[in-house]
């Protein structure tokens, strides 16, 4: 599976969403804010390529400028969230004792409270008219942030697994320093676990964006987010009346299936 | 052919010949949206209460809600004193509670006094306290009931289509009810399943029993997507207020069973921060409260637009409190305002405003903007306020859009005063403007754009004050509606709500149910409930 | 430790509720029907809870005796309302994972036996169309084919067990010991469970109690969406809702259940070595 073949075409793909992305002002037809409001809900057509939404918006220029929004910081934003999963869960599993069992009960805790009220209290702490892209970029912090609990268990337990493996013993019987031990045995088994982590947490980012966005946080209109693309999904007989809505989910789901082949592949290069 | 065979013969042709008559019993099946808080029909405030309240509920005068006349129920003939402060009603005899307790003036004295207790907070109840002191009940005979209130109310009669009598005797308390249907089972988050009531007091022209149907399933579903999913798998026969889109869906689908009720009563509407307790800028403060202002915006927006796109044209524009589809209170005399971008920026410039390089400035050189807030959840509001965004861009207002959950937005608008313009629905359930009253009055808690003010902030607010409460003593329904007429003038003048679309009732009515006449009012498809039928269920909508 | 832990959860959600906006704010303050005094009452049912410290310590009292308190939206008495809710949820999120994890152990294992491309590709898309679905979407899909609940859940759970689990097993399945064991001819059912599970098996039961938890995440808007009677719809509800009290025992509630779960995990792993 991993040929090289296949690793250069998901990177090429990758990369040209990426700078369609980046250009979307050059790329895309139309403003994506400007309502055509003769042709709402329109078919796709030589004008339109990809239709238009409810407001007569050109769905092909919101999905660039979306692509934009979503693809430059969910992934920023997992690449958080895994550090944050990794560096916590490689120390309750490598130090043990009362810093491991309070960082576990710390995680329990925040997989089990209700986040929701943390966000809630933000909106209301931040002014109502701060700046789109102030407010994006706060919200992927945010997700970052908050999103690294879930794998932080299953960081931690192959930490802990590994530390009693028998090569780490010896590295350690053989006099290797604890950070040399650490970046040059722990890291690349860890590996996995993390890109694992970061993987499931692009689309989870992209789509928790669109809730947020429902709290007065995140992407507001007219702003255009992969999220609220997808949230257009919802209305199941608008989709099956009108199925070239599905593009969104698409190419989502391209961008999580590209990452997915390129990482492990660099797993075997590592 | 032997005559015996040929009377068969004959006796198959008739059958088939005579329309099959629409038998009565069955399961009619359909959707709540919400939870129902209560079944005590004086507590009820939601509208998933209401409905169960509607279909259980007997009260003593019924508001057609087809002519919006009224009609006797419960009781068989009414009088109001000359002071209009007692009412005098004569019963129904010989009816019975849905457990068999008969019903006597006893029960009505029970329910009054249960309503206008004032530690219930009834809403129902709170319709009717008009002056200090409580309602007097007599029962000079057991199928008399006089009730005497302290003070003169108007439009009484009409309050009591939502008093639910409820008995002063029977063990099973608010559970046994004079309506069509009784609730006989719940199970919270998923149904309220009632069954037809065998004292029902009401017969058809052929003295049957009504109702005609057995039981009535409600379902809990909150998501409208679902809903219309099993409503095209023939798994319900009614929705109520459809949604646009779905509707307009449905329409080229299967034309045969979408149904338009026509304009309805409820608005959207956008307002203004104008609290003084606002934690605005200065200059804000003062744009919001120039009429002009107001009144460019109005001009600025497009309803025609907002119908048409937002609402797949299943909307009225909307310039005022009340809906034309509310035949007797509607002012008709009132000049509906153009869409005019060129004419709003005229009336800006008037008020000291300035066209900069597309960009609108106030005296002081202020870029004119603002945000608005809406309730998330709802796609029509957010697409509204996208839409004026637009609109008002096209003279130089930049509008932000900030969509929040309903409490943080309730405790902007009511403790915090934090915003600065906001668009919502305020539901108006009643015909009657003194329904209205705690809107339009100064002091009121529901003047949405200035709550609660110890005394009116402006001119026009005392006059509206003046008004309202003359309306409300006046002796005559015409005198009160000249009266009200004079609010709804000013509020066009003023534009303290720049109301927006009345939206259309649209309704879904699988053909199998009988007897259907939607209408504008709550509660739309199910008003006659106790004369629809059940037919055959066909499935539905070939394509799933 | 867990009864600590899951009160610490409950006083700490309690009082993030109370200090979100919107709490004790009321939609029937819109009503213009209510009167002055109605809508002061109203305000006024919610202030009861709001005191934080004095609250916790009724809450507390009451606990002891098994009284949870009641909910201010549904004013119904809670444990009566989790009694009737929690064994729905119960149900589709343990049916959930069962079917997230026998369907993502058979893929993954499937995988590491035929190391086919097409086999791996065709795994790869469908996850990662899967995972891209927002769990709205997939709840309206569950209906729309008439699945059951759990399935939904299923749905939203499988694709991130899958890719745990499958680098899990590909990772050990490339440990040079296991190579060797390999190329000297142990049969392939040998490998798996003498050593490839076993060298896995403290993160597999560490997944274990993280499946749990995204399994109870995913039953909130599935449960809503789809009005299943269970708690995850009571939690949206009390959610939007601000009742302080069903929010806070919720909160236990749920801690209770991923701590147990972790712990459960943690001994069946230390039994199994």
């Amino acid at each position: 599976m991993n040929t090289p073949k296949l690793r250069v075409i998901c990177a090429s793909v990758l990369c040209a969403i990426f700078v369609v992305g980046l250009f979307a002002g050059t790329v895309s037809p139309y403003p994506y804010a400007k309502q055509f409001r003769e042709r709402p809900n329109a078919a796709p057509s030589s004008t339109h390529l990809l239709g238009t939404d409810s407001l007569g918006r050109d769905l092909f220029a919101r999905l660039i400028y979306g692509t934009r929004v979503s693809l430059l910081l969910a992934p920023a934003a997992a690449l958080l969230a895994t550090l944050l999963a990794g560096i916590f869960g490689g120390l309750a599993g490598l130090v043990g004792g009362w810093c491991e069992k309070f960082i576990l009960a710390a995680t329990d805790l925040s997989m089990a409270i209700p986040l929701l009220f943390v966000l809630l209290a933000l909106r209301a702490l931040l002014p109502l008219d701060i700046s789109p892209v102030l407010s994006v970029i706060a919200t992927f912090a945010l997700l970052g942030l908050l999103g690294w609990p879930s794998s932080l268990r299953v960081v931690w337990a192959a930490t802990k697994n590994l530390r009693n493996c028998d090569f780490l013993l010896l590295a350690r019987a053989t006099g290797c320093g604890r950070w040399r031990m650490i970046v040059r045995h722990l890291l690349p088994n860890l590996r996995p676990v993390l890109f694992a982590q970061f993987w499931i947490s692009i689309p989870v980012f992209v789509l928790t964006e669109a809730t947020l966005s429902m709290l007065g946080l995140g992407v507001i209109e007219p702003l255009p987010s992969w999220g609220n693309l997808l949230r257009g999904l919802e209305d199941i007989s608008a989709v099956t009346a009108n199925p070239w809505r599905l593009t969104p989910l698409f190419l989502l789901a391209l961008v999580v299936i590209c990452f997915q082949l390129i990482l492990p592949a660099q797993e075997e290069t590592a | 052919m032997p005559s015996p065979l040929k009377n068969l013969a004959l006796t198959i042709l008739l059958a088939l010949a005579v329309p099959v008559r629409a038998q009565t019993g069955g399961e009619l099946h359909f959707c709540l949206h919400g939870e129902p808080k209560t079944f005590n029909p004086i507590l009820v405030d939601d509208e998933a209460s209401e409905n169960v309240r509607y279909l259980t509920g007997g009260v003593l005068i019924r508001l057609n809600r087809q002519t919006q006349a009224l009609e006797p129920a419960l009781s068989t003939s009414w009088k109001i004193s000359r002071d209009r402060r007692t009412i005098t009603f004569h019963l129904r005899k010989g009816i019975h509670f849905s457990d068999g307790t008969p019903f006597s003036s006893e029960d009505v004295a029970h329910t009054m006094r249960l309503l206008m207790d004032p530690e219930t907070h009834s809403p129902t109840g709170d319709a009717f306290r008009s002056g200090e002191g409580t309602a007097q009940v007599q029962t000079p005979a057991s199928d008399v009931a006089v009730i005497t209130f302290p003070a003169p109310i108007a439009g009484l009669e009409r309050l009591f289509d939502q008093v639910a009598v409820l008995s002063a005797h029977s063990p099973k308390k608010e559970m046994a009810v004079l309506g069509p249907f009784y609730v006989a089972d719940y199970k919270a988050g998923s149904y309220v399943l009632l069954q037809k009531n065998p004292n029902y007091w009401r017969h058809d022209a052929q003295g049957h029993a009504l109702p005609y149907i057995d039981s009535v399933r409600l379902d809990i579903q909150r998501n409208r997507d679902i809903e219309l999913l099993r409503f095209r798998r023939g798994e319900l026969q009614l929705i109520n207020r459809l949604d646009a889109e779905q509707f307009e869906r449905l329409q080229r689908e299967n034309p045969a069973v979408t149904r338009n009720a026509g304009t309805g009563l409820d608005a959207e509407e956008l307002w203004f921060n104008q609290s003084p307790a606002a934690p605005l800028p200065a200059s804000k403060k003062s744009w919001f409260g120039m009429t002009e202002f107001r009144k460019a915006i109005s001009m600025a927006i497009n309803r025609e637009d907002l119908c048409r796109v937002v609402y797949a044209g299943y909307a009225k524009p909307a310039y005022g409190p009340v809906s034309p589809s509310n035949h007797f209170w509607f002012n008709a005399h009132l000049e509906d305002p153009k869409y005019d971008p060129q004419g709003a920026l005229r009336l800006l410039a008037q008020a000291g405003f300035r066209l900069d390089n597309d960009t609108l400035k106030d005296r002081a050189g202020n870029r004119v903007e603002f945000t608005v807030v809406t309730n998330s959840g709802n796609a029509a509001r957010e697409k509204i306020a996208t839409m004026i965004q637009q609109d008002l861009s096209q003279v130089g207002i930049k509008v932000n859009v900030v969509t929040l959950d309903f409490p943080s937005l309730i405790e902007r608008m009511t403790r915090t005063f934090d915003y600065e313009a906001c668009i919502l629905g305020l539901v108006n359930t009643d015909l009657d403007p003194n329904g209205q009253m705690n809107v339009w009055l100064s002091s009121g808690e529901n003047h949405q754009w200035n709550p609660s003010q110890k005394s009116p902030a402006t001119a026009w607010e005392a006059e509206i004050d003046k008004v309202m409460r003359e309306q409300a003593t006046a002796p005559t329904e015409k005198e009160r509606k000249a009266k009200f007429d004079r609010v709804q003038q000013i509020a066009a003048e003023q534009q303290p709500f720049i109301y927006l679309i009345n939206k259309d009732v649209l309704l879904a009515v699988s053909p199998s149910v009988g007897g259907v006449a939607p209408v504008v009012l709550e509660p739309w498809g199910l008003w006659n409930v106790d004369t629809l039928r059940l037919g055959p269920a066909p499935e539905l909508g070939a394509q799933e | 430790m867990l009864a600590a832990v899951c009160i610490l959860g409950g006083l700490l959600s309690a009082s993030l509720v109370r200090f979100s906006p919107g709490y004790g704010a009321d939609e029937r303050e819109l009503d213009p029907r209510f009167s002055q005094a109605s809508v002061e009452a109203i305000r006024n049912s919610h202030r009861l809870n709001a005191g934080l410290l004095s609250y916790y310590g009724r809450y507390l009292a009451g606990a002891v005796h098994g009284d949870f308190g009641s909910s201010e939206w549904l004013q119904r008495p809670i444990s009566s309302l989790i009694k009737e809710r929690f064994p729905v949820t119960a149900k589709s999120v343990l049916l959930g994972v069962l079917l997230a994890w026998f369907v993502a152990l058979a893929v993954s294992l499937a995988g590491v036996f035929f190391r086919g491309f097409y086999f791996d590709i065709s795994t790869t898309l469908a996850s990662g169309v899967l995972i891209a679905l927002p769990a709205a979407v997939v709840a309206i899909f569950s209906v729309y084919l008439r699945a059951p609940v759990f399935v939904a859940i299923a749905v939203v759970t499988f694709p991130k067990l899958f890719r745990y689990l499958r680098n899990l097993l590909n990772h050990a399945y490339s440990q040079p010991y296991i190579l060797a064991a390999r190329a000297r001819g142990i049969s392939r059912a040998k490998i798996l469970f003498h050593h490839v599970l076993p060298l896995a098996s403290p993160a597999l039961f560490a997944l274990l109690g993280v499946s749990l938890a995204v399994a109870f995440g995913a039953a909130i808007p599935i449960e809503a969406l789809c009005d299943s009677p269970g708690v995850g719809q009571l939690a949206w509800q009390a959610a939007l809702n601000r009742d302080l009290p069903l929010i806070m025992n919720l909160t236990l509630l749920v801690t209770l259940i991923t701590v147990a779960a972790n712990m459960l995990a943690n001994i069946a792993h230390e039994g199994a070595l």
